[in-house]
C-alpha cells in the first residue's frame, strides 16, 4: 500500500532482491514471499516493482494506528502495517471477539479506503494472531481461548521466521510448529539456547511473553527537550539516534536490554502522542533509531486532524519488558561480537565528524561491471552485527568478466586509444575492432605502449532502462610500466573503468 | 672517627644488598601487577603464505605500515588482511579513492565487515582516523592529500601501539610521512593470461619486499600470485622455471 500499489493490479515489494510482500493480484499468480525478483518476473511479467521502504510504511500506516488506538489505548506496532493489542479488556466492553473485530475492520477499512486490505486475527498469544491475520480470509479470524496451540500445529516450520533456526530444524525433519512443539523445552533449550527457547514457546502457542522479563523501574526512561520545536523529519532522526543511544547506554549499566519501547511526544501546544513499539528480542539502538524515527514521521506526515499542530518540543524513551542484556549474545550462528559493537560505536561518531552519507558499509549485489557488483551503504542504516551477505547466490551473470576484478575503480576518466599508425581506435556496432591498440594515453599528457591486450567484450543490458542502460565494448591491457587496465568504449569515447 | 678499609667494605656491601633487595621485590611486584598479554592475542592472523616475510611471522597490533606501489599495492593489502575479517575483526578504509570491494572479496576479505570512510576534509582528518583507533582492528588509509604535522602522526602510531589498532598507509609513490614498523613495497611483475587480442588477465604476479623499523637484518622479498590462475593465494618459489622463464 505505501508502495502505491492497488490490491488488484500485481505487484511486489523486494527487500536485498528478495519479495517481502505482494499484492492480492501477484499472489494469485504464485509470487510467494521470499522467492527472488527475476522469479517473480518470471511468474508474472508485468509486475510492478518497489523496493521496500520501512519509513514509508510507518508513515502509511499511522491513520491505521490512530483508527485501532480509538478502541483500546494499549496498541503495540511490531513493525510497520502490524499492530497489536490485548483483547481480554476490549472485548468485554464491546461484546465479544467476533463483534470487537468486525469492528475494528470496519474502522480500519473506512481509513484505507479501499487502497488495500485488513486482516485481523485474534488468538492466545501475538505471533498465533498474527499468524491467524494472515489466514486467506476475507472477515476476522478468531482462534478460540486455549486452542491456539491446534491452530498452530498443522503451519510449516518456516512461519516462525527466523531461516538460521528453522534451516537447522528443517534438516532435522521438523516440518511444522505441532513438530517442534512437541519438543520437550529442555531439550530445546540445551540445544538452540535462549533463541531456541523463545521459538519453541511461539510454536507451542503457549505465551509470547518472553522469559524472565522484568519491568523497568519509573526513572529509565530518557528525555530529550527540543529547542527549537522540531518539525521535519531529517532533524528527528537526527534526534533518534542520539535518544536510543542514550536508552542504550542506560541500559547496559543496569545489564538489560528492553524487547519494548514507548515513544512518547509532546508538541510546542501541549499535544500528547504515545505509541509503543515491541519486537520479539532485544531492541538494538539501530533496531530503536528505525522505530523512533519511523514514529516521528508517521506523526509528523499524518493527515492534519491528528497531526501535531506545531514542532514537537519534547521526546521520551521509555523501555518495557527489561530482559537481560546477555540475551543479544547469540548463540553459534554468529550473534554480535564485541568488535561488531565497537565498530557501531566508532560509526556514530563518525556519522557526526563526516555527515551520515560518507560512513558505509558494502553490500554485494552481483553484476556484469564491476561497479555494479557492490553496493555501498551508510552505515547507519545498516545493523552491523550479524550481517549475512550470502543471500546472494554465487550463479553466474553472462558477460562478466573473471576474475581477478580492478583494484581501484574509476568513474569519468576519459582515455585515448590509438592503433599502431596512431588513428583513433573504433570498434563497429557488431563488436569488430579497427585495429589492435598500440599506445593509450591516460592523463593527456603521456602515451604508452601496449604490451599485451585483450577484447573486445561487448555489453549491452538493460537498454529498456535509459539512465542505466551500457552498450559498451571492454578492454583490457597492459602497459609498459606493468599496469594492466580495464577499459572500454562507448559511443565512440575512451573511457577508463579500473586498473587491476 | 676513622672507619678501617675493612670495615667499610662491609657498610658497602650491606647497602648494596639492600638495594639489590629492594629492586628485585618492586621487579616482582611490577611483574604482578601488569596485565599478561600473551603474543598470540597481539597478533593479527594473516594468510600463511606471508608468514616467512613479517618479521615477527604475524602482523603485530599496533603497527603502522605503509604499501607503496600503485594500485598493486591494494592487491596485496587486501590478500594480507583478508583473515582479519574472516576472524570476526573490521577494517575501515578512510579516503581510498574508487575503492574496489568485488577485488577486495575475491581475495577473501569479508565485505561485510569493512567500513567506508569517505570525504574527510583536511579538518576533520584526524579526528577521524582518531575516532577509528581501538574501535577497528585495522585502519587502511589513502596517502592524505593535504600536509600533516609529523607530531599529529606521531599522536596517531602511539595510541595505535595503546589501543593494538594496525595502520596501513596505501601510497603511490614518494617517502611516507611515518615512522613505518614495516614497510612493504609492492612491484607487478607479471599479468598472466593476457596475451596479443586473446586470453583475459587471470592471475597478478607481485614481487614483495619488506623493510622497515621492525625488520632487521636484510630485506626481505618473495614473489606472490595473488591471486593465481585458480584463484588462490599463492606464494612463488623464485627458482620456479615458469617464472623464470618469462621475467
Amino acid at each position: 500500500m505505501a508502495a502505491g500499489i492497488r490490491p488488484d493490479e500485481p505487484g511486489v515489494v523486494l527487500h536485498a532482491n528478495r519479495v517481502v510482500a505482494s499484492s492480492e493480484a501477484a499472489r494469485s499468480m504464485g509470487i510467494v514471499r521470499g522467492i527472488r525478483r527475476r522469479e517473480a518476473q518470471g511468474r508474472c511479467a508485468d509486475v510492478l516493482v518497489a523496493e521496500r521502504d520501512l519509513a514509508g510504511e510507518a508513515r502509511a500506516f499511522e491513520p491505521v494506528a490512530a483508527a485501532v488506538e480509538a478502541f483500546t489505548p494499549r496498541i503495540e506496532l511490531t513493525q510497520p502495517g502490524t499492530c497489536v493489542f490485548p483483547t481480554v479488556g476490549p472485548s468485554r466492553y464491546f461484546g465479544g471477539d467476533a463483534f470487537l473485530a468486525t469492528q475494528i475492520l470496519d474502522a480500519v477499512e473506512t481509513v484505507i479506503d479501499g487502497q488495500t486490505h485488513c486482516h485481523v486475527g485474534i488468538a492466545d498469544g501475538v505471533f498465533a494472531a498474527r499468524l491467524a491475520a494472515r489466514m486467506k480470509h476475507s472477515g476476522p479470524h478468531i482462534v478460540p481461548p486455549g486452542e491456539s496451540s491446534l491452530f498452530l500445529e498443522p503451519l510449516p516450520i518456516t512461519t516462525l521466521e527466523q531461516p538460521e533456526l528453522t534451516n537447522v530444524l528443517w534438516r532435522l525433519g521438523l516440518r511444522t510448529l505441532g513438530d517442534f512443539a512437541a519438543l520437550d523445552p529442555s531439550d530445546v533449550l540445551g540445544r538452540f539456547a535462549r533463541v531456541g527457547l523463545e521459538a519453541h514457546h511461539r510454536a507451542s502457542g503457549t505465551n509470547d511473553r518472553l522469559a524472565d522479563v522484568i519491568d523497568p523501574p519509573p526513572d529509565m526512561g530518557v528525555t530529550l527537550s527540543l529547542e527549537p520545536p522540531v518539525e521535519q523529519i531529517g532533524q528527528a532522526a537526527f534526534v533518534a539516534r542520539q535518544l536510543a543511544l542514550e536508552l542504550d547506554a542506560k541500559l547496559q549499566r543496569r545489564g538489560a536490554a528492553c524487547s519494548r519501547v514507548t515513544i512518547e511526544a509532546e508538541s510546542e501546544h501541549g499535544e500528547q502522542f504515545i505509541r509503543g513499539w515491541r519486537h520479539e528480542g532485544a531492541l538494538s539502538v539501530a533496531a530503536m533509531t528505525d522505530r523512533v524515527r519511523w514514529q516521528l514521521d508517521g506523526w509528523l506526515n499524518a493527515s492534519p486532524n491528528i497531526r501535531p499542530s506545531g514542532g514537537l518540543s519534547r521526546l521520551t524513551l521509555r523501555p518495557e519488558n527489561l530482559i537481560p542484556a546477555a540475551g543479544r549474545q547469540l548463540g553459534f550462528w554468529g550473534g554480535e561480537t564485541e568488535a561488531d559493537q565497537r565498530a557501531g560505536r566508532a560509526v556514530a561518531r563518525l556519522e557526526a565528524l563526516v555527515g551520515a552519507d560518507n560512513v558505509q558499509v558494502a553490500e554485494w549485489r552481483g553484476g556484469r561491471e564491476p561497479d555494479d557488483m557492490i553496493r555501498l551503504l551508510p552505515a547507519g542504516t545498516v545493523e552491523l552485527s550479524d550481517r549475512r551477505l550470502s543471500m546472494f547466490d554465487e550463479r553466474p551473470w553472462p558477460g562478466q568478466l573473471p576474475a581477478p576484478s580492478p583494484v581501484e575503480l574509476f568513474v569519468d576518466r576519459s582515455i585515448q586509444v590509438v592503433d599502431a599508425r596512431g588513428d583513433a581506435l573504433q570498434v563497429s556496432g557488431r563488436g569488430k575492432v579497427s585495429g589492435s591498440p598500440a599506445r593509450v594515453c591516460l592523463d593527456g599528457r603521456r602515451w604508452k605502449n601496449v604490451v599485451s591486450w585483450a577484447g573486445p567484450w561487448l555489453l549491452d543490458e538493460r537498454w529498456w532502462d535509459p539512465e542505466r542502460s551500457r552498450r559498451r565494448a571492454r578492454f583490457q591491457l597492459v602497459d609498459d610500466d606493468g599496469n594492466a587496465l580495464l577499459i572500454y568504449i562507448q559511443k565512440g569515447h575512451w573511457w577508463l573503468a579500473g586498473t587491476y | 672517627m676513622t672507619f678501617t678499609q675493612a670495615e667499610v667494605a662491609v657498610s658497602e656491601q650491606v647497602f648494596d644488598t639492600r638495594v639489590m633487595a629492594l629492586l628485585t621485590e618492586l621487579q616482582e611486584q611490577v611483574q604482578r601487577v601488569a596485565p599478561v598479554v600473551l603474543a598470540a592475542e597481539q597478533r593479527l592472523p594473516v594468510p600463511g603464505i606471508f608468514h616467512t616475510i613479517l618479521p615477527t611471522g604475524g602482523l603485530q597490533r599496533g603497527w603502522t605500515t605503509r604499501v607503496d606501489g600503485g594500485p598493486s599495492a591494494r592487491a596485496l593489502a587486501w590478500a594480507l588482511l583478508s583473515d582479519i575479517t574472516t576472524a570476526g575483526g573490521w577494517i575501515a578504509a578512510v579516503d581510498v579513492p574508487g575503492i574496489g570491494l568485488s577485488a577486495a572479496r575475491e581475495v577473501g576479505v569479508a565485505i561485510e565487515r569493512v567500513l567506508v570512510v569517505t570525504n574527510t576534509d583536511p579538518d576533520s582528518w584526524s579526528a577521524t582516523i582518531g575516532a577509528l583507533i581501538g574501535s577497528v582492528d585495522v585502519i587502511v588509509f589513502g596517502a592524505p592529500q593535504h600536509r600533516v604535522q609529523p607530531s599529529q602522526y606521531r599522536r596517531m602510531s602511539s595510541r595505535c601501539r595503546e589501543r593494538g589498532t594496525v595502520m596501513v598507509e596505501l601510497a603511490s609513490s614518494g617517502q611516507g610521512q611515518l615512522q613505518y614498523d614495516v614497510s612493504f613495497s609492492v612491484d607487478p611483475i607479471e599479468w598472466r593470461g593476457l596475451e596479443q587480442g586473446h586470453g583475459c588477465i587471470q592471475a597478478r604476479g607481485l614481487d614483495v619486499s619488506v623493510s622497515g623499523r621492525r625488520s632487521k637484518g636484510p630485506t626481505r622479498s618473495a614473489r606472490f600470485e595473488l591471486p593465481s590462475i585458480d584463484g588462490t593465494l599463492r606464494r612463488i618459489n623464485r627458482t620456479s622455471p615458469s617464472l623464470s622463464a618469462v621475467s
